[in-house]
């Protein structure tokens, strides 16, 4: 049996800061139907700089798992199609961004524009909504 | 050329050149314009198309289309949802829809290249081909 | 076709009052002028909330019981969410909450909540929405992005529509500008008028601005072409109706040293004529701060403790799940995907009451849902729009089920 060499070297990670923001077609389809297909795709979605995810070998559209002092989540990594700023991730407001979100708010409000997270592909499933509520 | 035109602005079809129809050697020809026509179909007689799935139906166009605006100057013309049928863009369903074209700026004998509703679009859901 | 009934749309803090619903046997058919959103709320949603105690479907009566019965035995409890509901059934949460001697707090505490008491105090400057339409020529967008969380915000008021004193359209009488760390679908309205700033970096910028403002040359720690500061100074000196729209990229970056938006703003007033708007999100977000304010002085994070109502971060609701609760009502939220799960965890190891129209993340792990119908759908009331005017909403259809004025009322008949 030929060994799967891939298994066993790390994929690289780096660093990424998050910022959550919203999104008009996420909010309605999520409005409507929460638990959805359409939701879970619209919200399961992290927004980099296309020049950024080249240099980190991320494809448009792979699996990429993301990872802060307060949670995991893989979700699909999409290419901005406007230049974005090197190091930041865009992801809309929802509960794959808050699994990351830090539970320090000494001023009653939490950092979610600015969640620092490290970034790696993944060849894990993006994380269920039933997945996330288990963690 | 004015044939090209009118080609264009969709006031003709392709099928009405006899010749490309029917004389062997434009067969070549006749492919090509299909294959550059093709985004055409499904567009409105003057050539506007809309991609309702990038709409958020944030109303820009239908405040910014000077149609708009001169048919419906207390509605559309001042932020409202059109209070009249004799506008171009409404949104319907969340998403919006057009209609009395002929009006459009781009069209008729004084036409100009209106961009209005075009670049107040955030989704570039509006195309004129 | 029917005729359509003129409605107030609950999808955002706009309240857009020209949308047209058309009703056929009680059910939604059509509806014009909304945004995608609107449309969304209109229709409503597809998994209503069920009646349940222990996630076991129960009669409401049981539900609403049983609800009671934890609030009552709880020594401190916590009641949350708010910005979904009507002022009236806000009043009733306030009611119950001092009855209980509970916390109460809305999503405001996280959000806008900050900027609104700036505004009520009458720290910073603000106008209403037709002044907007009527007058403004500078509009700046500044951490917002309206077009991705107000979708009309642009067309109704901000930009493209005429106004009084703006009768020759946007092109020519008004000039939208943009500040935020990505070019979002508002920058993109903003042509040349965007600038582009690194995250955190809203403060500097603001010092910057009023250096140019002053005449002095500015001075940054990160890469920002000085000129172009300089010319966006002269652009806001020259307004004769400017008008900020503070969203949250600017409230959360800056809200360490919050006063600087206030000396921003008297900097400003020395050489124009500026106001500033909070980007409110959730319906009737403001309304909760306004009725709050009424009852005890203050807009949120509030505690009805034996000496009296108190306000401070302790009684906020990031707090109070984290450590103080040992009861939860929400009401029209869903904390568990709109909280940080890392602080939302602990909300398995408490009781936790919901009250909402749908079936959501939280209704999964409650023990106690109470459905009720939707506000601006099967009930009316009234609400303040992010600007803080009072409007009006009205029911669309006629449903059997209880508002969430009536459920809150009826748990207070329960524990009295
Ligand atoms: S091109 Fe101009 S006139 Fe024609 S629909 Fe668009 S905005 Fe209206
Ligand atoms: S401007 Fe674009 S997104 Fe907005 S309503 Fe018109 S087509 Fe739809
Ligand atoms: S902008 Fe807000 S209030 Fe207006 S229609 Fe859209 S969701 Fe409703």
């Amino acid at each position: 049996m030929a060994l799967d060499v891939g298994k066993f070297i790390k994929a690289p990670e780096y660093d990424v800061k998050i910022i959550s923001r919203r999104d008009v077609f996420q909010a309605s389809v999520c409005e409507e139907d929460r638990f959805s297909d359409e939701c879970l795709e619209l919200s399961a979605l992290i927004v980099l700089d296309a020049a950024e995810m080249k240099r980190m070998g991320i494809q448009d559209g792979a699996n990429v798992r993301l990872t802060s002092k307060w949670g995991s989540v893989v979700v699909r990594a999409r290419a901005s199609p406007r230049e974005e700023q090197k190091g930041l991730g865009f992801m809309v407001n929802g509960p794959w961004v808050n699994a990351l979100v830090s539970d320090e708010a000494p001023d009653g409000i939490p950092a979610f524009k600015d969640i620092e997270a490290k970034i790696t592909i993944s060849k894990d499933g993006i994380t269920g909504i039933q997945e996330l509520h288990l963690l | 050329m004015a044939f090209a035109v009118a080609l264009l602005s969709r006031t003709k079809q392709y099928t009405e050149c006899p010749p490309l129809m029917e004389e062997e050697q434009y067969i070549d020809s006749r492919q090509k314009l299909e294959t550059i026509l093709k985004p055409l179909e499904g567009a409105e007689e003057t050539g506007l198309i809309i991609h309702e799935e990038l709409c958020s139906g944030c109303g820009n166009c239908v405040v910014a289309c000077p149609v708009n605006v001169a048919n419906d100057p207390y509605g559309s013309g001042r932020g409202f949802g059109p209070t009249n049928g004799k506008v171009i863009f409404r949104v319907e369903n969340g998403k919006v829809k057009a209609a009395n074209i002929e009006e459009c700026r781009r069209f008729g004998k004084d036409r100009i290249l209106c961009r209005a509703c075009i670049d107040p679009c955030p989704t570039e859901a509006i195309e004129f081909v | 076709m029917t005729e359509p009934i003129t409605w107030t749309c609950t999808g955002c803090a706009l309240l857009c009052e020209d949308i047209l619903v058309y009703i056929k046997d009680n059910r939604v058919e059509k509806v014009e002028h909304a945004c995608l959103k609107g449309k969304a709320r209109v229709y409503g949603c597809k998994h209503t909330a069920m009646s349940t105690v222990d996630q076991e479907e129960v009669d409401i009566n049981n539900a609403i019981i049983q609800a009671a019965e934890i609030l009552e035995k709880a020594s401190n409890p916590s009641l949350y969410g708010w910005s979904n509901s009507t002022s009236e059934a806000q009043v009733a949460g306030i009611e119950l909450a001092q009855t209980l001697g509970a916390c109460i707090d809305s999503t405001s505490s996280f959000c806008q909540g900050i900027t609104i008491n700036e505004i009520m105090n009458g720290s910073i400057p603000s106008c209403t929405l037709e002044d907007v339409r009527e007058k403004a020529d500078v509009v700046i967008y500044w951490g917002a992005d309206p077009m991705s969380s107000h979708p009309r915000h642009l067309s109704r008021y901000s930009y493209f529509p005429r106004g009084e004193l703006r009768q020759r359209g946007y092109e020519e009488d008004r000039t939208a500008i943009c500040i935020d760390v990505t070019e979002s679908r508002t920058a993109k309205m903003c042509k040349g008028m965007f600038f582009r700033i690194p995250p955190g970096g809203d403060a500097e910028f603001m010092r910057a601005l009023m250096d140019g403002l002053a005449g002095r040359v500015p001075k940054l720690s990160y890469d920002f072409d000085v000129k172009r500061i300089l010319e966006l100074a002269a652009v806001l000196k020259k307004a004769e109706f400017g008008v900020i729209f503070a969203g949250l990229g600017l409230v959360y970056s800056i809200k360490e040293e919050f006063d600087l938006i206030s000396e921003f703003m008297s900097t400003l007033n020395r050489f124009s004529n500026f106001f500033l708007i909070p980007m409110a999100g959730h319906f009737n977000m403001r309304g909760f701060n306004h009725n709050l304010h009424k009852k005890t002085g203050f807009i949120h994070r509030l505690g009805f403790t034996k000496n009296g109502p108190v306000s401070g971060v302790e009684y906020s609701v990031l707090e109070q799940l984290k450590h103080g609760a040992d009861a939860v009502m929400v009401v029209g939220s869903d904390p568990l995907a709109s909280l940080p799960l890392s602080i939302t965890k602990r909300l398995k190891d408490i009781p936790l009451i919901l009250v909402d129209p749908c079936a959501n993340l939280t209704s999964r792990v409650a023990d106690v849902t109470i459905p009720c119908v939707a506000s601006g759908i099967e009930v009316g009331g009234t609400a303040v729009r992010l600007d803080g005017k009072n409007m009006d909403i009205s029911p669309l259809i006629q449903g059997d089920g209880l508002s969430d004025e009536m459920v809150i009322r009826r748990i207070m008949e329960e524990v009295n």
